[in-house]
């Protein structure tokens, strides 16, 4: 795939422009974005807010490949994601993006060790190397003793692990993190998002976050805000937080008043 | 992603549903199996045909004389001194004929030593031996002038050859027919049933001349009982039955409008019955299978189905971590296929233990060959792909975005 490691150029891992993205039901158009133009360089760490319903998941969903955007365009890597057939979209998840989802999504018939080893499976490695490298990336995230183990054996936090040994095991430059600490105690969230912050300044891997906690996106550097499709605010995470609790607190003033 | 992976999840998500999948393989198993025994048992019969047309002796057709009339009363047939060894002379001489040989046949009380028994004694010449395909394990048959010379000359079938001799060489001993010695100068080669229901094995022939002189006297001394007559090949045989009606009626002298005073009976048309009945058999086997194979191949797309709606998000999963459409569809084809071969695999089993039962019986020795079990394997498999791809191509069209989101 050298196409997606190609032109790498002066505009970052994410460059979109103008997308938009609009659903029909029963003949009805309902639009979810309307023109987010959004620039992520290499190395970013990028959490993205909003209340249900502003398009923070259809965004998450069209920078992940998973979906495909209405309108605008959408460079991933240099590459033009929007002309790409499903299987080329396929590669591109698989070698360019690593998920972290809120419900873990480990697949639950397969050992530890085989999940964790799964994407190289699906890029053509073969079985011994995949599993080689997978044990390499439990080991990394402590948990290279469960390896055979299956993940419904194992706690909410350590399934999670589990979950970021398998995003990290193509080695990604982009990691995608969907409410990453939805199901975790506080304890564990904590965890989670210290391994994230160690993985961003370590290994320099772009991390793009969705989260309604501002406890959580306060581990990030930069802050994007949606509101109703819209981009509300785009800039640094903690004059972005000061500003949101800033209106919280107005809205909590108002209600008293 | 490569085989050995497809393979490997495909059993894994067999196994963990045991019950649903065996279930699903009944279907294939019931079919595999009547296909299986469809070709083992078509195979074995005509194999079995061919092995007793071998001992019949091939193209053959028996001409017997007509019935006696007395005060208007049909006897059976056979009882009428119309048939005569020049009768068979002219037979001979037909082009569609490979020969025709006359034979007399009586019932004798035969000893050697102090053991008898009583047995059908043929009178023949060589001819019979060329006609039905008749070979000589030890000595020889008699000749020509054996016939002319009314020689009491014996060939005797080998079971008769160990009745009455035990393991001594029965060459040149005598044996006893109506009590008159007879020399043992051949023993024939093989056993079985024949057209007639006597065994080769039993068979006690001494030349034609030999025979009427001494033990079947008769007020028409060219009669014969009756003839038997060897077509060119299949295909004449219609032919053949044509010319011998004309010759004998020609040199019997019936009338246009007068009925036959002889009977054709076509030996190959026993077999062709034989044939017919166990291509029936085969045909319903063949039946049972079709149907079967399709309604387990319904069955299989319809688990398929709710296999592709129950595993949704992990489809979701697989393609967001870099699974392909054709790699999703390779999976569960790959399921369908593994459960159809499988199943198969279990069919060929089945059809194993019936052939084996069927052989236990002795009537038919049923042998299931290679062939039909790679053409077992090959049915199983086509049902899996055919069955299997529709699911399997829903399932590799899903978005991953839908998946994901799915509960």
């Amino acid at each position: 795939m050298g196409s997606v490691a190609g032109n790498i150029g002066t505009r970052g891992l994410i460059d979109i422009h103008q997308v938009a993205k609009s659903y029909f039901s029963g003949g009805v158009e309902t639009r979810v974005l309307f023109g987010i133009d959004l620039l992520v360089p290499h190395g970013d760490f990028l959490a993205v807010m909003g209340q249900s319903g502003s398009g923070k998941s259809t965004l998450m969903n069209i920078l992940g490949c998973l979906d495909q955007a209405s309108g605008g365009t959408y460079k991933l890597n240099g590459v033009d994601t929007l002309s790409l057939s499903r299987s080329e979209l396929a590669a591109i998840r698989n070698r360019t993006i690593g998920f972290v989802f809120q419900s873990f999504n480990l697949i639950k018939r397969m050992s530890v060790a085989e999940n964790v080893a799964l994407p190289l499976i699906y890029a053509g490695v073969s079985r011994d190397k995949a599993y080689r490298k997978a044990l390499l990336e439990l080991e990394k995230v402590g948990l290279k003793d469960y390896a055979k183990r299956m993940p419904n054996q194992l706690s909410g936090g350590q399934q999670q692990r589990v979950a970021i040994a398998r995003a990290l095991v193509g080695d990604p430059p982009l990691i995608l993190a969907d409410e990453p600490t939805g199901n975790l105690d506080t304890q564990t969230s904590v965890e989670i998002m210290r391994s994230l912050q160690q993985l961003n300044a370590e290994r320099g891997i772009t991390i793009l976050l969705v989260t309604h906690e501002p406890d959580i996106a306060a581990y990030s550097k930069r802050l994007v805000r949606l509101k109703d499709g819209r981009v509300l605010y785009d800039g640094p995470a903690v004059e972005g937080l000061r500003q949101l609790a800033l209106s919280h607190e107005v809205a909590a003033g108002q209600l008293v008043s | 992603m490569n085989f050995i992976q497809v393979f490997v999840e495909a059993f894994r998500s067999m196994n963990a549903n045991r019950l649903r999948t065996s279930l699903t393989m009944l279907g294939i198993i019931i079919g595999i199996t009547s296909v299986v025994m469809m070709l083992a048992v078509g195979d074995s019969a005509r194999r079995f045909i061919s092995k007793e047309l071998e001992v019949l002796g091939s193209n053959l057709m028996i001409i017997s004389p007509g019935a006696n009339r007395t005060q208007g009363v049909k006897a059976r047939s056979g009882t009428a001194p119309s048939l005569s060894v020049e009768d068979a002379v002219a037979l001979d001489g037909l082009s569609s004929l490979n020969g025709a040989a006359p034979a007399l046949q009586g019932f004798f009380q035969i000893s050697a030593g102090s053991e008898n028994s009583n047995n059908a004694v043929l009178g023949i010449t060589p001819a019979m031996f060329k006609v039905r395909n008749w070979k000589i394990e030890q000595g020889s048959y008699f000749s020509e002038s054996d016939i002319r010379g009314a020689a009491r000359m014996v060939v005797i079938g080998r079971k008769i050859a160990a009745d009455f001799f035990y393991k001594s060489n029965p060459l040149g001993k005598f044996i006893r027919i109506d009590n008159v010695p007879f020399q043992v100068v051949g023993v024939l080669q093989g056993e079985g049933r024949m057209f007639d229901g006597g065994d080769l094995g039993d068979m006690v022939l001494i030349p034609i001349t030999t025979a009427r002189a001494t033990l079947m006297r008769s007020a028409f001394p060219s009669n014969v009982h009756y003839v038997v007559v060897q077509g060119r090949n299949e295909k004449t045989l219609k032919d053949a039955d044509q010319d011998i009606k004309e010759v004998l009626r020609d040199r019997h002298r019936i009338r246009l409008e007068q009925p036959d005073d002889f009977r054709i009976e076509n030996l190959a048309s026993i077999a062709e019955t034989g044939a017919k009945i166990s291509a029936g058999l085969s045909a319903m086997l063949g039946a049972i299978g079709a149907i079967s194979l399709v309604v387990g191949g319904i069955g299989i797309m319809n688990i398929m189905l709710v296999s592709v709606t129950e595993r949704t998000r992990e489809i979701g999963i697989r393609m967001a971590i870099g699974a392909k459409p054709r790699d999703v569809l390779l999976q569960f084809l790959t399921e369908a296929v593994v459960i159809c071969l499988v199943g198969g695999i279990i069919g060929i089993l089945c059809a194993m233990g019936g052939a084996a039962a069927i052989t236990s019986t002795g009537t038919l020795e049923v042998i299931i060959g290679a062939g039909a079990m790679a053409i077992a394997c090959g049915f199983a498999s086509f049902v899996g792909i055919f069955f299997g791809f529709y699911p399997a191509r829903r399932a590799s069209r899903l978005l991953p975005v839908d998946c994901l989101r799915y509960e």
